[in-house]
């Protein structure tokens, strides 16, 4: 029997948050919405999502007089995160020949 | 990207490596920083040099400059940390490894003054005693040797760590010049020091500047 996948990860945009931020220490929501190609709308209630379930810690501050906002991933996010690629090899492995 | 877009497994470890990927690529330095050092360091080697060779004495010492260097540095370090849109891993990595190359010159400095004041009145005793046969040991010109080896240690982990080539080459010129200068007198030490300053930091630098304003400017159009 399979696990089943953790439905706030599977899906495209919060799992393409997730990865980038799975790979560094912090990132801007700027950078974010570069690399995924999203509109600042849609990325903005994904992003609220993931902090939602603790995945994703949102510090929001001040830089050079504008407000910035800066996401990193938690100890939370991490775990859930490896989880998921776990289960999704499982998933994997038993589809390949 | 749609959010709602359901994905099949493949997809998503697709997408996993395709995002990874992406954080990785994303190097950026203004380059300013090895300019400024690479040029600090090449001239006050090439003036120090000029000062053996056609026997001149400046009214202050050259590599002072590098002391004054160290302001400009700080409101680079400063200005780049605000531009940061991502704070990679590495980033925190070089930003340790820069620190302690940074103490490490200041405490090779004050190493070598220590040395340096304890052998001087030893070898001048002795060579008052000895008469004619004077040892003619010149610390200085192994102290560079040394400086060699430090400075190729954060330019060589840079270039691998950032995947940056001409700065791990010339990181690797510098360990060689680092060899060489056991064998050299200190005018030869002096050139050796010059051109690894150059090798390892203004060139990189320059090339570093050139890619960053070019993706500066493609992000204007």
């Amino acid at each position: 029997m399979f696990k089943e996948l953790d439905p706030i990860l599977h899906s495209q945009l919060r799992l393409a948050v997730m990865s980038l931020l799975i790979s560094v220490k912090q990132a801007e929501f700027i950078f974010i919405k570069e690399k995924t190609n999203a509109t600042a709308g849609n990325l903005s209630v994904q992003v609220q999502k993931l902090k939602e379930a603790g995945y994703i810690d949102v510090i929001k501050e001040f830089k050079d007089n504008y407000p910035n906002t800066s996401c990193k991933i938690t100890k939370k996010g991490i775990a859930a995160f490896e989880e998921y690629v776990k289960t999704l090899q499982e998933y994997l492995q038993v589809k390949q020949p | 990207m749609a959010e709602e877009k359901q994905l099949t497994e493949q997809e998503s470890l697709q997408l996993i490596q395709q995002m990874i990927n992406k954080a990785k690529g994303s190097y950026h330095d203004t380059g300013i920083g090895p300019i400024l050092w690479g040029s600090v360091i090449t001239f006050c080697s090439l003036v120090t040099f000029a000062q053996v060779q056609f026997n001149f004495e400046l009214p202050f010492d050259i590599w002072l400059l590098t002391l004054i260097a160290i302001i400009p540095q700080i409101f680079i370090s400063i200005r780049e940390g605000r531009m940061r849109k991502v704070l990679k891993y590495e980033d925190i990595a070089l930003g340790y490894i820069w620190t302690c190359f940074g103490v490490s010159v200041f405490l090779l400095i004050h190493i070598n003054a220590g040395i340096v004041s304890h052998l001087n009145p030893i070898f001048k005793d002795y060579n008052t005693l000895k008469g004619p046969h004077e040892i003619t040991f010149d610390y200085a010109s192994y102290s560079t040797s040394l400086f060699l080896m430090l400075y190729g240690i954060p330019s060589i982990l840079t270039g691998g760590i950032t995947k940056f080539k001409p700065m791990l080459y010339g990181g690797i010129l510098c360990w060689v010049c680092c060899v060489i200068s056991v064998y050299t007198s200190i005018k030869t030490d002096l050139l050796l020091m010059a051109l690894s300053a150059t090798a390892m930091w203004l060139i990189p630098g320059i090339i570093l500047r050139r890619k960053y304003l070019k993706a500066s400017e493609c992000l204007k159009n």
